[in-house]
């Protein structure tokens, strides 16, 4: 009795490397949740500056510029290795991943590196002042994101080296990057907060 | 407030009078006046919506406009073309009405809103700062001339007739002011000062309460705003300004000792004596205030001798220290706090 | 039987795929196995159980409320308890029990309306529920150890602050937010993901019945507005435990920050509880009035303009706060707008049960005791908006009232509507419906006398969250009428359980289709195997089961010896490749329990934040570590 009509399905691909995969999705209601929580911090940060008569704080210097500007350079490239291995992922290049998430990581530990240096420099904490509150919240949620995801990076990388990998780890590396994007992305506003606010939006008594 | 008559006669059938000395709906003075208006013009609109409303929803129910044949919807699940185009009609028709009706509102509450905000800045206003406190209220006559600044707690008195500007304040956690017959509320916020304008056309005593949750005594902080004719406030004002009455009878005078010779000096400023604390409510003039304890109880000698005994039973949690007073010492230090009027 | 009902496919070898399906979707065995679930209807219910003995909870907290304040100086609760069961009430009410069992009933329901087999990320799913438990019982073990949080459940600063509530309550509360937020997002990511790309083929976006469109708008709320309550109470956490000073006035921090963060959050909040409610409204009113939505596009369109205005009204409940009178004109327009969204909604469900045969069963009634306390609530709303009048209402029991007639008329009603048109699908049983209509007006009744003569209290004077009142106010005999109310209120809770109980047990059958009903939900077995359909359905209409026979369709060529399910376009729902989903695994849980250390931990010393991320990064790594077969490409 198949007065049905039926659709056959079988000769759809098991898996599809691309933003038409769910997890691609889950990535990016991720990547929006993160987005609106540094946007509502950043919001908050000139919401409070615009309360007070000086700023920066008393007693807190300006930050470098120099060394966490420099610091965008590795930064930004490190994309380009996400965007290789990423590509790579599509089609299944096990030389492409592996070269494009040795490019990312290794270019990303670089500007941490820099950005943990340029820490020293700031002499101010979290108890400090509002300042120091909003600054250290923003180093230390991003910071927090990036190594996590150099840490899934890696775990990827070594998924690939050993050859324990298939597609559902190949969109794994897919989604990686939508992510490593994002965190580079979202790194700018936070960085012209930090360190040029209170250049462009300061005022001293 | 005529327009306000029927329906709060109905109510305060109910209560009598009680109901009325914190009542948004009994104004006392223009602000809360506005207000009134304002809400019976949004009571009877938004009632007649109400009712306009669940008589449709009775007619889902039971009766059915003569012309909506009814369909076989248990096969097609669908009404007929004409029954949609007509619901579509009397649809689109109601929500332009609710469309309308929002805009009449928000032109009337817009216009209420600057209505109250231009009855501030009037000539000869009398300003007071009133600083919130875990649990009570600091009064302060602001005032150019220094000698003529008057602190005071729970208890404020305005003239009738003169515009207030209330400034508010807090020491610690958000309060809010609100004295309901005057009008609405205005937050008191650690690190800013709110502005409120209150006046009131008729002589009486109306109560406040704060508002905002404040921690464990929130319930019990209450204030009176007492409205009088602009003599009788000049003429308290007059008292107030002086330092407390001299002890006069023997009672009094120990009554003074056993104070002065307490902790209660630590928190309690009394002007004239030697007790100078700023922590706590003055008590300069205590005798002439209605209650004890930020208005949790009436200020007879009865409540105030079970207030200094045992503060935490009648107020759990407030800042008051307990302090040992002997019993034969309290009958004149009541006496003596009673006697400062 | 009617002829909708019959909605199974008859395939060459069923028998045998059937038998495929059942080996590769069974629950694992044993305690661990219990504990590795990952199916969306195990999921689902225990959402709905916990959240449901939440709701009992937080109504036992409001009956010593209650008791409490039935006359003038009482002394049955203590300033202090009072002031903690208040708190505690509104916590459980508002983040342990509304907003989890909307997205319960979404988990189960969702994916079943959809026509697939499971939500598009169970494991996360799994996650999320093991999250949302160990925040109540994070929270409930603050307050069984005397540490429950005491400064009302949106913990203004400097109140909540260090300075004036030291020890651990503050802090309880403001981690058992993080829970529910990990939760929550964790939801509603994946009900996102499933409903975008999971649905039948040709179930395009314009044939999404209306309660999967209130999922859709309601979850991607909850991705803009939760990171809003992640950044006050992650203000308040670390001001408390690190020394911070975010809303700290002594140093520059603002309270009134902390106030516009949070009610950023906050009023979407509402929606987020009542938009999937306002889609139980339109699912039960199509299924009992027994006729297509009336306006189906204005519902769509009215539900995602009232998603959109929810972000920009927060400001109306600051208004006491004193701001600028142009804002207060903009926060006035856009509050009011909320009553043109809602009157649309309001004025298509009152044209469909119109134009409809409504059949008058329990849900329907719940449906109908929703649309008037709705009603009333929508209306005080229009009051609070207007700032003159909000002046002198906010804070006191007219705020009370009208929330209370929001969130029960609003959500609760239309709760209770669904679970007696659902629960013959979950548990394959009817629920008596004598019973049922009994349960509704003990419910109605008791609701109007507790909260109707709140409205009248609070022009009267008597501010929200006090412990007690003097007599002399008046307020005494509301408050006595008001409490009587509540105990109504319980009598009802108590009779809705009993017909759960006694209905579960020796319910008539259900059959697949009990109502008649229009959703794809009603096309598989009651309750539904644990891959939902043997053939996943196609959706030829807006109402797949209304379409005539020879209209239907069904998916054949899926492996069945693994859990896979379709993945389809976004727009058009065309079947693009196939998803497979993983297996049953521990490690949600145990991620779960990872990141619990760093949470629970942090709160009384800030280094387990690094001790969870360690952990949780380890367990991750487990998550995710390919095992058995390394899925060689075909």
């Amino acid at each position: 009795m198949t007065e049905f009509r039926t659709i056959d399905v079988s000769g759809l691909p098991s898996y599809d490397v691309s933003s038409q995969s769910p997890l691609w999705w889950g990535q990016l209601m991720i990547t929006f949740i993160e987005g609106t929580m540094f946007g509502i911090l950043i919001a908050a940060y000139f919401y409070t500056r615009l309360r007070m008569d000086v700023w920066p704080p008393p007693g807190d210097q300006y930050p470098h510029l120099l060394l966490p500007s420099l610091a965008l350079v590795p930064l930004i490239l490190s994309c380009a290795g996400s965007y290789w291995a990423s590509e790579s992922a599509k089609k299944n290049s096990r030389l492409g991943m592996i070269a494009g998430l040795l490019l990312n990581l290794v270019l990303a530990v670089i500007a941490l590196a820099m950005r943990i240096v340029e820490w020293h420099s700031l002499n101010f904490n979290w108890k400090a002042d509002i300042q120091g509150s909003y600054v250290w919240a923003f180093l230390g949620l991003h910071t927090f994101d990036y190594i996590a995801d150099l840490v899934f990076t890696a775990v990827l990388l070594v998924l690939v080296l050993i050859g324990r990998y298939g597609p559902k780890q190949r969109l794994g590396v897919h989604v990686d990057s939508v992510v490593w994007y994002f965190l580079v992305l979202i790194w700018i506003p936070i960085y012209v907060t930090i360190y040029w606010a209170p250049v462009f939006a300061g005022s001293q008594q | 407030m005529k327009r306000a008559a029927v329906p709060a006669f109905a109510l305060s059938v109910l209560y009598g009078c009680a109901w009325h000395q914190q009542s948004a709906l009994n104004p006392g003075g223009p602000q809360a006046a506005k207000i009134d208006t304002l809400w019976w013009s949004f009571f009877w609109l938004l009632g007649v919506i109400f009712i306009i409303v669940m008589t449709v929803l009775l007619l889902t129910l039971t009766g059915r406009r003569a012309n909506m044949e009814r369909e076989a919807l248990e096969v097609t699940h669908k009404a007929s073309p004409q029954t949609e185009s007509q619901t579509r009609r009397i649809v689109t028709g109601a929500t332009i009405i609710t469309i309308l009706i929002l805009f009449v509102l928000i032109v009337a509450s817009v216009g209420t809103g600057k209505g109250i905000a231009d009855l501030g800045f009037k000539k000869n206003p009398l300003t007071i700062q009133v600083t919130g406190n875990q649990w009570w209220w600091e009064i302060q006559y602001i005032n150019g001339d220094a000698s003529q600044t008057l602190v005071t707690a729970n208890e404020m008195h305005i003239p009738v007739g003169r515009p207030v500007q209330i400034l508010g304040q807090s020491q610690d956690v958000i309060h809010s002011f609100w004295v309901p017959n005057l009008h609405g509320k205005r937050d008191l916020i650690p690190s800013r000062t709110t502005n409120e304008w209150i006046e009131a056309d008729q002589p009486g005593a109306y109560r406040g309460q704060c508002a905002e949750f404040c921690g464990l005594q929130h319930a019990h902080m209450a204030l009176w705003v007492i409205a009088e004719p602009e003599d009788r406030f000049d003429a308290w004002m007059r008292a107030q300004l002086q330092p407390a009455a001299s002890p006069s009878t023997q009672e009094t005078i120990r009554g003074q000792q056993v104070f002065l010779n307490n902790a209660c000096v630590f928190c309690h400023q009394i002007r004239g004596t030697t007790a100078g604390g700023q922590n706590a409510p003055d008590l300069t003039h205590f005798g002439s205030r209605r209650g004890i304890a930020a208005n949790t109880v009436p200020n007879t000698k009865g409540n105030l001798a079970g207030w200094i005994v045992d503060p935490q039973s009648m107020k759990p949690g407030n800042h008051m220290a307990t302090i040992a007073v002997n019993s034969t010492d309290l009958q004149p230090l009541v006496d003596y706090l009673e006697s400062l009027k | 039987m009617t002829a909708t009902q019959d909605f199974t496919p008859q395939i060459p070898n069923q028998a045998e795929e059937v038998e495929q399906l059942h080996r590769s979707w069974r629950h694992p065995r044993g305690v661990l196995g219990w504990l590795s679930y990952t199916t969306h209807q195990a999921i689902g219910t225990r959402y709905i159980i916990t959240a449901f003995i939440m709701l009992l909870t937080g109504g036992a907290e409001a009956l010593l409320m209650r008791t409490q304040l039935a006359r003038p100086n009482n002394g049955f609760l203590s300033p202090d308890r009072y002031n903690e069961i208040f708190t505690t009430h509104g916590t459980t009410m508002m983040f342990l029990f509304a907003v989890p069992m909307m997205e319960g009933m979404a988990i189960y329901l969702v994916p079943l309306m959809c026509g697939t087999r499971n939500v598009a990320f169970p494991r996360l799913n799994a996650f999320g529920y093991w999250m949302f438990l160990f925040g109540v019982l994070f929270l409930y073990w603050g307050v069984f150890t005397n540490a429950a949080p005491d400064v009302g459940w949106f913990a203004y600063p400097p109140l909540s602050g260090p300075q004036f509530t030291p020890g651990k309550r503050t802090d309880y509360w403001a981690q058992m937010i993080t829970f529910t937020e990990v939760s929550a997002l964790c939801v509603a990511t994946e009900i996102i993901a499933t409903i975008f790309k999971m649905r039948a083929p040709g179930m395009s976006l314009n044939r999404m019945p209306l309660y999967v469109w209130s999922l859709l708008i309601q979850s991607f709320m909850v991705i803009f507005a939760m990171p809003a309550v992640v950044i006050a109470s992650s203000y308040l956490l670390s001001d408390r435990t690190v020394a911070t000073q975010f809303v700290n006035p002594a140093e520059g921090g603002d309270p009134i920050l902390y106030q516009h963060v949070f009610w950023f959050f906050g009023h979407p909040e509402v929606y987020i509880i009542f938009i999937p409610a306002l889609g139980f409204v339109s699912a039960i009113v199509v299924a009992h009035a027994r006729r297509e939505i009336f306006g189906y596009t204005a519902m769509v369109l009215a539900q995602i303009a009232n998603g959109f205005i929810a972000f920009g009204l927060w400001v109306h409940h600051m208004f006491a706060t004193g701001l600028p009178q142009i804002g207060e004109a903009y926060f006035t327009a856009s509050s009011m707008m909320i009553a043109i969204t809602s009157g649309v909604q309001i004025f298509c469900w009152l044209a469909t049960l119109w134009t409809g045969r409504p059949r008058l069963t329990t849900a329907l009634h719940f449906i109908y005791g929703f649309l008037v306390i709705f009603v009333v609530g929508g209306l005080t709303g229009v009051v609070l908006a207007s700032v003159p009048l909000d002046w002198q209402v906010h804070d006191t029991y007219f705020v009370v009232a009208h929330f209370h007639y929001v969130l029960i008329g609003g959500a609760l009603f239309p709760l209770f509507g669904a679970f007696y048109h659902w629960f013959p699908k979950i548990t394959g049983r009817m629920m008596d419906e004598k019973i049922g209509r009994l349960n509704f007006w003990v419910l109605f009744i008791g609701f109007n006398l507790t909260f109707f003569p709140m409205h009248i209290q609070g022009l009267m004077g008597m501010p929200r969250r006090v412990y007690t009142y003097p007599a002399e106010m008046g307020w005494g005999p509301l408050n006595f009428i008001e409490t009587i109310g509540a105990y109504i209120i319980g009598i009802g809770g108590i009779l809705f359980i009993a017909n759960v109980v006694s209905s579960h047990r020796s319910g008539r059958i259900a059959g697949n289709n009990p109502w008649d009903a229009d959703s794809l939900e009603w096309a598989t077995a009651s309750p539904p195997e644990n891959y939902n359909f043997e053939y996943l359905p196609v959706a030829t209409s807006r109402y797949p089961l209304w379409v005539d026979r020879s209209e239907r369709a069904f998916v054949t060529g899926l492996r069945n010896d693994r859990r896979e399910a379709l993945v389809t376009t976004l727009m058009d729902a065309e079947p693009h490749h196939r998803y497979v989903f993983p297996a049953s695994s521990i490690w949600p849980f145990i991620t779960a329990i990872a990141v619990t250390i760093g949470f629970a931990g942090s709160v009384f010393n800030p280094w387990y934040i690094v001790w969870g991320s360690v952990l949780s990064g380890l367990a991750l790594v487990g998550w995710f570590w390919p095992r058995g077969d390394s899925e060689a490409e075909s």
